[in-house]
């Protein structure tokens, strides 16, 4: 059966690092309203879960095994 | 607003996973079982995200955040009057009879309990329901992205439920709930962000508070009801939603929200997909939790936006073509402000993925409804299982051309939320009576619920053409005035409820009791109750207490 951390992890590992890529490359691309760099810190938290699901998988898949 | 290249990278990030998840998923399918029901073998912290990711649809996201900006903190109520106790009940005293009578569906269940015309009654009016969500959210998706981004409303409708189309078909209710997981958490990725800086920007609590209290709303209401969710509720004038305590408390949170929670098969679909009773139990509790945290991230950016619009900072609420406030487009000119390119496109993506699993919820509900109840009893009764499977495939396909035709249907309405409740009204507020006898009560018979269900919805049906409100109902006759549609529909939620449980009641007495014997493990009294082991988080009545504990402090803090 498919351990759901493991897509799941992945994808948030991805969208983060999509947006740490902006916030690092692009620091400048900010909203009308707000002076944070939105990017960066939404991209690190989101790879930060991401990784902490795939630990997760990891360590329940060794485990098993 | 318009969109970068990242933003559509994400979108199709995104895409490539939930068809991902349902291409791995297909190679679990075997049986109908297997497509429609799981297998009965999910995890519970799966089944638990997924319970609340289904009823998380695009026209509660986006209604809801209306509502916020309309009405105030007292949208919660729709979350901790409206939804909490009832998923409590589902989970602790309701669970038991579900789960543990083997019925494949909530209809099945009142086939085994009562008889089969009730199974039908319920089944049919289940399937238009399902269908009529999900057309609804499918129409609130179309519309918002044609307003806010332009995309051609059709391609939009069709190309999402294109997506939700394959990756269902695919993997069956499996790749649904998994999806649903995924949305969930996509949702809270997409949407905490925004509420954050919607109300740092807007000065903390603090600074909404009194920005809001300055001014006035509509009928002379002061402001300071925006940030309280009780203080206001003494009597219908001197709130916006023209509720008072008893209608909100007795409509909503109890009639509304139990006949939802309770009986709704679209939800109960998920914790009966669970790998056991324990776990089947512990699914609405464990998703209260996020349940009671979801007005942080969908009704205070919308109470936020009001705020903001006070300080004159470049953002003021969105009007339509009369220039009246359109609140519908609070969060998407919210996203607009404060997301930059990058995050504008998952806080979007988190959009869709609100519809897809609302609409995935709702298609596959219908499927098993469809396959079960409806075709394998009345079409064709004794074929393979493999026959089944290919009708429940078949099914999805079906569903989702009929939402389709539902979302044009639903262009016809306004207020979303309102044709909702009206729904809901209608269907389910009796339903609960039915379930609540039928589950507690042995006496209760089948010709006792079958007619109690009609009188109920008929009842409902009378209320509705009888009073009005905003403009609307008062079909046949003026009765009485309500002072807004909640309050109306909540009000016919009651008729509903009351007129179902009484005559449910005469007629029951009035006809012969079935035997004990047949009634095993679908009463209570004649069903044996699961004992709960284990630390205080894997038995439910301790999760239970937590949960209340929680939504005490909320309540106490908000009001």
């Amino acid at each position: 059966m498919l351990d759901l951390r493991v897509p799941s992890g992945w994808f948030f590992t991805v969208l983060g690092l999509i947006l740490l890529g902006m916030g690092i490359f692009a620091p400048d691309t900010r909203a009308a309203l707000t002076d944070a760099n939105v990017n960066l810190y939404s991209g690190l938290s989101m790879l930060a879960f991401g990784l902490i699901m795939l630990l997760l998988a990891w360590r329940a898949s060794r485990r098993a095994s | 607003m318009k969109l970068a290249p990242v933003d559509y990278t994400i979108l199709a990030v995104y895409f490539a996973f939930v068809l991902g998840i349902g291409w791995i998923l297909r190679k679990k399918i075997s049986t109908s079982g297997d497509f429609l029901l799981s297998g009965r073998s999910v995890p519970v912290w799966i089944t638990s995200l997924a319970f609340i990711a289904a009823n998380l649809g695009a026209q509660e996201l986006v209604g809801m955040s209306a509502s916020g900006a309309k009405y105030g903190i007292m949208t919660a109520h729709f979350y901790w009057i409206g939804a909490i106790p009832a998923i409590l009940f589902v989970g602790i005293f309701m669970m038991p009879f579900y789960y543990g009578s083997k019925a494949r569906s909530v209809p099945e269940y009142l086939k085994m309990r009562y008889d089969e015309k009730t199974r039908t009654y319920n089944a049919f009016s289940f399937a238009v329901m399902t269908i009529f969500s999900s057309g609804i959210s499918m129409y609130a998706l179309g519309k918002l992205l044609q307003l806010v981004l332009g995309w051609n409303f059709n391609m939009s409708v069709l190309v999402s439920a294109a997506i939700v189309l394959v990756y269902t078909f695919l993997g069956g209710l499996t790749s649904a709930i998994y999806n649903e997981v995924l949305q969930f958490l996509l949702i809270v990725a997409g949407f905490s962000p925004l509420a954050i800086l919607a109300v740092a920007k807007a000065g903390g609590w603090q600074g909404i508070e009194t920005r809001l209290s300055a001014m006035t709303l509509a009928g002379g209401i002061s402001g300071r009801v925006m940030t309280h969710a009780w203080t206001y509720m003494g009597s219908p004038q001197s709130n916006p939603m023209g509720v008072e305590l008893f209608g909100m408390v007795a409509g909503l949170g109890f009639v509304l929200s139990f006949g939802y929670w309770c009986t709704n098969y679209l939800v109960l679909q998920r914790a009966m997909a669970a790998d056991s009773m324990n776990s089947a139990r512990r699914t609405p509790l464990i998703g209260a939790f996020p349940k009671m945290f979801v007005p942080f991230i969908v009704i205070v950016p919308g109470i936020a936006a009001v705020a903001l619009a006070r300080m004159g900072i470049g953002y003021s609420i969105p009007v339509d073509a009369n220039g009246a406030p359109n609140y519908n487009l609070v969060i998407t000119t919210l996203m607009a402000k404060f997301y930059p390119a990058g995050m504008l496109g998952v806080g979007l993506t988190g959009l869709m993925a609100s519809f897809m699993s609302g609409m995935a919820g709702n298609v596959t509900a219908f499927n098993t409804v469809w396959t079960y109840d409806i075709y394998q009893n009345y079409i064709r009764r004794n074929a393979p299982d493999r026959h089944y499977l290919n009708v429940g495939r078949a099914t999805t396909i079906v569903g989702v051309v009929l939402s389709i035709g539902a979302a044009y249907i639903a262009t016809r309405y306004d207020n979303i939320m309102d044709l909702l409740q009206l729904v809901f009204g209608f269907v389910n507020a009796p339903l609960f009576a039915t379930f609540l006898l039928g589950m507690f009560w042995k006496r209760g018979t089948g010709h006792g619920a079958f007619s109690g269900l009609v009188t109920g919805t008929v009842a409902a049906s009378l209320t509705w053409c009888l009073t009005v409100a905003e403009g609307k109902g008062g079909i046949l006759g003026h009765v009485h005035t309500f002072p807004s549609a909640m309050a109306q529909s909540f009000w016919i939620a009651l008729m509903a409820f009351t007129s179902c449980l009484l005559v449910t009641f005469v007629v029951s007495l009035a006809t012969r009791p079935r035997p004990a014997e047949d009634l095993a493990g679908l009463v209570y009294g004649l069903t044996e109750i699961p004992v709960d082991r284990g630390s205080w988080y894997q038995r439910p009545a301790p999760l239970a207490v937590t949960v209340i504990a929680i939504l005490l402090v909320l309540n106490i803090w908000f009001a």
